[in-house]
Order: structure tokens, then C-alpha cells, then sequence
């Protein structure tokens, strides 16, 4: 086995000081806080050392950070998964109790049982969830072509009617800023489409001045996603880059702590 | 003295409280008939598309170009285009690809099946050699740090699990850094830490097909040099697809036929719909100013004496 | 694309389509079973693709096949295992270890990728030549205004005098035309998911089925 020191410094940062941290906690609840809070502020500080000091030990192959980053990737999976556990909880709850709706319930645990079964088996059987090696598709490729794409499609797809809807009720010039941002959408939704064209399509001898009008349009639709737009995205990129970068350090430093279930004063 | 609502405010009053269905409708047969009934109107391209193009029109044979499917069926629409035009650009021009995917809710499953589909048109391309497809991962953000230095950290295996040393495409394409240009097709963040943490910390060429809905933000990263080219949402997918057909008239047998779903036919629907909806918010703007203006009549007329007189 | 007899699957997508279109007539259990139906098998898609395409190759076959080199990596599947203790009544706060290193990861990626990627980037394309007004400049001038109102109007922490209020209100003027544009774009967005799936409908499905 290797001991490595990117490998035995990241062993005891967070597997010896978490063991301790238990250990302690079990004893005295005030420990159950405080140790979570150095964890975080060393695994908040390794990625960000490892851009400014390139020693072997923090970024090197064998180094702190790349170990790190291999875990994470491991850890996002894991916690991919936590919400089933609660789906699982609450629906078997509301199937045992037979609340309203229940019998939907059963469809959703019976989806998810099918699908995560498919996907357990792909895993044991080595075929995997994708195609097979003679072009044909796993069963659990099936349910994902027939059942998973068509429903998330369609369930997104249906925005465009409420969106519609919602335009023609509520979308209004009821003061400047309104008005403004009324004609933005306008001239962008008639430019980045050839609408002149379209109606023009009946009388062919009015083509060309559609197509000059769209060609126009188009252009001024570019201006303003370059520059007005442009800017102003720009500002938002910055202003909400530096309030999530504060908030990054508050977080790495304990002063934030909202995240692990804690009040200010814990 | 209140004044009676004409015939024009009546019907305006009318339409502002038709029930939604009616206006659910209206949408969908504006979608349909061009389904139905193909209109083809003309597409024009824009600068940030045509520099994505040409940008790829760069490449060499034997380059590594890095494709990474960032979106799901929600928005497959949009991005599926992008990424199969792309991906027979880099054929015709014998750039090599690898294939990712980082969205975790459908990115696998479109890659698979947008691969299958584009590498059936080519049959001579060589799995390992021309094209690879290394599946999956979990962590965007630490996938793409672990991309910067080792690709195996990240990608070990390949979609099937076959280790990526086998693969003669990755032989001497240790990291992303060696890679020549990242396409990403996007839907939310992925999409930006590629510009943000790739480019920004290895420099690598980035491409984005963001969807409409998220396209606005990204001119920002156009305009300060942090894009190569954008494709904005079905309107840059047709774009590209129109630059495509110009300048590989091969490939009209994919994008001529009647029942081939393409971002260019697509389009036709986007117009008619567009033209819909901002008719319904003339309407309603209309409808609007007319009763404010009224209400303005009244409101005068009923606290005081005949407009512009003291009582 | 196929012209004959559309399979089973393609009857099954396009039902299930349907019966989640319904819900623009109104609420009923045809769109909640779909709903429900879609809510099971997303979480179950979950299961299948970070088994196979995370657990399996990242960490399980590490450890199977080299565990001398890889034995790190034991500690990763324990803090991964460490985050469903929540779930546990009495030791729930065991969890706080492995979201502690979870999130403070993540969090300390950001700040690097926000700071080196985002502000620095988005600020040196204002540092741009204002001078002389030429057709290329006099856009940069709008431009730097642009970024910079937007900016004042964003700053809470202080309350706005007689001045920054005005620089604000050219910032809010900028950020509708903002606003305005994203709009646009989302409508395009929106439309673009419905015209692939009508034309799901109507040329993989009801035409094969009608022999058209």
C-alpha cells in the first residue's frame, strides 16, 4: 500500500479528525458543532491553496487537491442520491396510511423501483445501461427512450403554453421600465425569427422589403444582446460573482453555517 | 357622464377574459400547421455562430475535439441539432472526438443516442480511434480540475467500461489542455464552468450551444473573449446547420428530408408562434391603454366639470 | 425515422406524451399518473447512472482490482455513505462531517472559478479605449456606463444619495433592456421544447400509425 503524504494528509484530516470529532460529540453535544467546522474550513481551503502554491504535497499528481478532486467526484454521487431516501420515506408513509393520492404513490415507487433495479443489474451483469455491444439497448435504455425522455420533454414542454398565456394577460406598458423592457422583447422576438418574411409569404412581390426589414432587425437584435444586454449581464456576472465569493469565505471560515443544520450561535 | 364602451374596447374586454384553453389552442395549431405544412423560411446567421463555424473550419485532420453533452430532454430541441451538426463537421473534417456527458438527468442517454445516430451516417469511423465516448460523471466542478491534469483521474474507463488506455485517440492527450476546442451543449450551469474553470484556468478554446432561455448571459463571456463562438438556443442550432449545408452540400440527404427533425425546420414553427404571441401582447397592450384611458375620462369627468374647467 | 407501424415503445412515449398534455384541459389522473410515473423512474434513472457510470468505474473496480494503490478512495465511499446518516434519528448529526467536506469542496471551487473566472474576465473588457469616438468606441462608452450603472444599482450595503440614485436608474433602464431580451429568448426557448415534441406526435407517431 502507498502512503503518499497527499494520501495520508487527506487520511487524517478526514478520517482521523472526523473519528475524534464523533468520538467527542458522542460525549459532549457542544463538540457535535465545532469540529464540522474546522473539517469544512480545510476542505474549503485545499482547492483554493492548490491554484497559488504548486508544491508536489498540495497540487502535484500525487498531491492533496487531485486526491481531493477524485473523492469529490465519488461524494457528488452519493449525494446525488439522498433525496431518494426521503421520497422513499415519504411516499411508503403515504401508501401505508392510504392519504389521498396514494394509489400515485404506488407509481412512483414502482417506477423507481423497475428503473433503479435495471440500473443495479446493468451494473452486476457488466452490460451497462447504455447500448450492448451488438448495437441492441439495455432494458434500462428502454425505459429511458420510452418512458424518462418523452415524459421530462413533454412536462417541460408544456411551459410554452402557460408562458403564452401569461404573456398575453400580464405582460403589460404600465410604466417606463415596463414599456422598456416591452419593446426589448418585441424587437428581440421579431428579429431573431424571419416574421416579415412569414407575412409577406401570401404577396411574393413584397418579399425583398421583408427580407431588408428582417435583415435589419436582426442586426439591431444583435446590438442589443452585445451591447445594452451585454452590459448589463456583464454587471450581474460581477455583482453575483463577488457576493458568491463572500459568501465562500464566510462559509469556508464557520461564520456561515446554516448548511450543516446550524443557528448563528452554534 | 361615463362613456360607453365602444365595439373595438368590448371585443378587446372579450378577449382579455377568454378562457386560457382557448389561448393553449391557438399555440398549439400555430406549432402544428408548419409540422404539417412546411413553410421553409429563410434562416440568417449571426456573428457569434459564424465564428464557431469557422473556428472548426481551423481544425486538422487527426485533432482532438472534446464534445460534452450538458443537457437533457428538456431542452434536447435545442441542443440534440447542435451537437449532431457539430459532430458531422468534425467527421467531414476527420477531427477526432470524445464524447462526455455531465448532466446527470438524461446527458448519458441523449449522448448515446445522438452518437449512435451521427456515427451510423459515417460508417468508416473507427470506435477508440475516431470517436470514443467516455460516459458520465458525477461533480462537474471536480471533473473538470481533474480534466486539467489527468483525464483518467475523471475517466477512467470509457462509457462501457473499457480502461481509456486502450484507446489509441487518447494516446498523447494526457489532459484538456491538448485538446483543441471544447464543444459544450448546454442547459444551466455546466455550461458555464466550462468557460469559468476550464478556460479561464487551462485556456482551452470553449464553444457553447447554450438554450435559449440561458443564451442572453453568455454574450457577456462572448464579448470579453471568453467564447470561441456561441450557439444561441434552435435559432443558432439552424444557424449552424444552414453554414453546414454551404459548405458540405453532402450533407443535404440529412437535412432535406421530410421527416428528419432539424433545428432549421423547427424554425418555422418558432416564426409562426412568435408572430402569435406578439400579436396577443399587442392585443392585450391595446386592450390596456384603451380602458386606462377611459378610466383617465371618467375619473376627470366625475370629480370635476367637463375636462380641463373648475365646478 | 421510420415510415412503418410505429412499435410498442413508440405507442408508450406517445401515450404517456398525452396523457401529460391533458393537464392543459385540466387536472387529472391520467397527468398524475404520468407525473408520479416520470417523478419514479427520474429517481430511479439516478440509481442506474451513478452506479454505472461513478460507483462502478471511480470507485468499486479501483478498490477491486488495485485496493494497494486505491485504498484512499475508502474514504471517500465512507464519507458518500456518511451523508445518508441524516436519516438516522439519534446519530442524524454524524452527517454534519460529510456535507461539511461536500459542500466546503465545492464551495472553495467556486470561489476560484468566480473570482478568476468572472470578475476578472467581465472587468478587464471594460479597460477598453474610450477614445477617439469612433463607431467602435462610442459602443464601448455605452457599454462601460452599461456595466457600471448596473453595478450601482446592485450595491444595497449603503443607502443611495441624489447621485448613485440617478446612475441606478440608468442601470435599471439598462437591465430592462436586459430583461426585455431574455424574454425574447425564453419564449424561443419555451416553443422550441414544444415544437419537438409535436413533432414527436405527429411524424413518429400519428402518421406511421395513420400509414401516411
Amino acid at each position: 500500500m502507498s502512503f503518499d503524504f497527499g494520501r495520508v494528509a487527506l487520511f487524517i484530516f478526514f478520517f482521523v479528525v472526523p473519528v475524534i470529532g464523533i468520538a467527542l460529540g458522542l460525549r459532549s453535544p457542544a463538540m457535535r458543532s465545532r469540529i464540522p467546522i474546522i473539517t469544512a474550513f480545510i476542505a474549503g481551503m485545499i482547492p483554493i491553496l492548490s491554484l497559488y502554491i504548486p508544491k508536489g504535497f498540495l497540487s502535484g499528481p500525487q498531491g492533496m487537491s487531485p486526491r481531493l478532486d477524485r473523492w469529490l467526484i465519488i461524494v457528488a454521487g452519493f449525494a446525488l442520491l439522498l433525496g431518494i431516501v426521503n421520497v422513499v420515506q415519504n411516499n411508503s408513509r403515504r401508501i401505508a396510511r392510504r392519504d389521498a393520492g396514494w394509489a400515485f404513490s404506488v407509481v412512483l415507487l414502482a417506477g423507481l423501483l423497475v428503473t433503479g433495479s435495471l440500473g443495479i443489474w446493468g451494473a452486476v451483469s457488466g452490460e451497462g445501461i447504455g447500448f450492448r455491444a451488438d448495437g441492441s439497448t439495455t432494458p434500462f435504455k428502454w425505459i429511458e427512450d420510452r418512458f424518462f425522455q418523452p415524459l421530462q420533454s413533454t412536462i417541460f414542454s408544456l411551459l410554452a403554453f402557460f408562458m403564452a398565456s401569461a404573456a398575453f394577460r400580464a405582460f403589460r406598458a404600465r410604466n417606463t421600465e415596463a414599456t422598456i423592457l416591452l419593446v426589448a422583447a418585441g424587437l428581440v422576438m421579431a428579429g431573431r425569427v424571419p416574421l416579415f418574411e412569414l407575412l409577406a409569404a401570401p404577396f411574393p412581390a413584397l418579399q425583398p422589403s421583408a427580407a431588408s426589414v428582417s435583415l435589419f432587425l436582426g442586426g439591431l437584435t444583435e446590438w442589443i444582446m452585445n451591447i445594452p444586454n451585454g452590459a448589463a449581464q456583464s454587471g450581474i456576472i460581477i455583482g453575483d460573482a463577488l457576493g458568491a465569493a463572500s459568501m465562500a469565505i464566510r462559509v469556508i471560515l464557520g461564520i456561515e453555517r446554516g448548511y450543516l443544520g446550524l443557528g448563528a450561535g452554534e | 357622464m361615463a362613456k360607453r364602451p365602444s365595439a373595438m374596447d368590448r371585443f378587446l374586454e372579450w378577449t382579455l377574459n377568454l378562457d386560457r384553453r382557448w389561448i393553449y389552442l391557438l399555440v398549439a395549431v400555430s406549432v402544428i400547421t408548419p409540422i404539417v405544412v412546411p413553410i421553409g423560411l429563410p434562416v440568417t446567421t449571426t456573428s457569434s455562430t459564424r465564428s464557431a463555424f469557422e473556428f472548426v473550419e481551423t481544425l486538422k485532420p487527426g485533432d482532438v475535439a472534446w464534445l460534452s453533452f450538458d443537457y437533457g430532454p428538456s431542452s434536447a430541441p435545442e441542443n440534440d441539432p447542435m451537437a449532431e451538426a457539430f459532430l458531422r463537421q468534425c467527421f467531414l473534417k476527420k477531427v477526432r472526438v470524445v464524447v462526455i456527458a455531465l448532466y446527470p438527468l438524461g446527458g448519458l442517454g441523449l449522448a448515446n443516442n445522438v452518437l449512435a445516430k451521427i456515427t451510423a451516417e459515417f460508417p468508416n469511423l473507427v470506435y477508440g480511434e475516431d470517436y470514443v465516448n467516455l460516459g458520465y460523471k458525477d461533480g462537474a466542478a471536480a471533473v473538470m480540475r481533474r480534466l486539467g491534469d489527468n483525464i483518467a483521474d475523471a475517466f477512467p474507463t470509457d462509457v462501457n467500461g473499457r480502461p481509456i488506455g486502450e484507446f489509441p485517440i487518447l494516446r498523447g492527450i494526457h489532459d484538456i489542455k491538448q485538446v483543441k476546442v471544447v464543444f459544450t451543449a448546454a442547459t444551466g450551469l455546466i455550461g458555464e464552468y466550462w468557460i469559468t474553470q476550464v478556460h479561464a484556468q487551462f485556456g482551452t478554446p470553449v464553444i457553447i450551444g447554450p438554450t435559449a432561455v440561458s443564451a442572453p448571459k453568455y454574450y457577456a463571456f462572448l464579448n470579453a473573449g471568453q467564447l470561441v463562438g456561441m450557439l444561441g438556443g434552435m435559432k443558432g442550432a439552424a444557424e449552424y446547420e444552414k453554414l453546414l449545408r454551404a459548405k458540405y452540400p453532402e450533407l443535404d440527404r440529412f437535412y432535406g428530408g421530410t421527416r428528419l427533425f432539424t433545428a432549421t425546420k423547427g424554425m418555422d414553427g418558432q416564426t409562426v408562434l412568435h408572430t402569435v404571441i406578439l400579436l396577443l401582447i399587442l392585443l392585450g397592450n391595446i386592450a390596456y391603454l384603451r380602458s386606462r384611458a377611459r378610466r383617465r375620462v371618467t375619473d376627470v369627468g366625475g370629480g370635476r366639470g367637463p375636462a380641463g374647467t373648475r365646478p | 425515422m421510420t415510415e412503418t407501424f410505429p412499435g410498442i415503445g413508440i405507442w408508450i412515449s406517445a401515450l404517456l406524451t398525452l396523457f401529460a398534455f391533458s393537464f392543459l384541459y385540466k387536472d387529472n389522473p391520467f397527468f398524475r399518473f404520468a407525473e408520479s410515473l416520470f417523478a419514479g423512474v427520474s429517481l430511479g434513472y439516478y440509481v442506474g447512472i451513478v452506479l454505472n457510470q461513478t460507483l462502478k468505474p471511480n470507485l468499486i473496480e479501483p478498490l477491486t482490482t488495485n485496493f494497494a494503490g486505491n485504498w484512499d478512495l475508502l474514504m471517500a465511499g465512507g464519507i458518500g455513505l456518511l451523508l445518508y446518516m441524516r436519516y438516522v434519528p439519534k446519530i442524524g448529526w454524524v452527517s454534519r462531517y460529510a456535507l461539511a467536506i461536500y459542500v466546503a469542496y465545492y464551495i472553495g471551487v467556486e470561489f476560484t472559478r468566480r473570482i478568476h473566472g468572472e470578475v476578472l474576465p467581465q472587468l478587464s473588457r471594460t479597460v477598453v479605449p474610450l477614445f477617439p469616438w469612433t463607431g467602435a468606441t462610442l459602443e464601448s462608452l455605452v457599454f462601460v456606463i452599461g456595466v457600471y450603472s448596473v453595478l450601482v444599482y446592485f450595491f444595497f450595503s449603503k443607502e443611495q444619495n441624489r447621485v448613485t440614485r440617478k446612475i441606478a436608474r440608468v442601470g435599471i433602464w439598462f437591465l430592462m433592456i436586459s430583461f426585455g431580451a431574455a424574454f425574447g429568448f425564453t419564449v424561443m426557448g419555451r416553443i422550441a421544447l414544444l415544437i419537438g415534441r409535436l413533432n414527436f406526435l405527429i411524424l413518429d407517431w400519428l402518421y406511421p400509425a395513420l400509414g401516411i
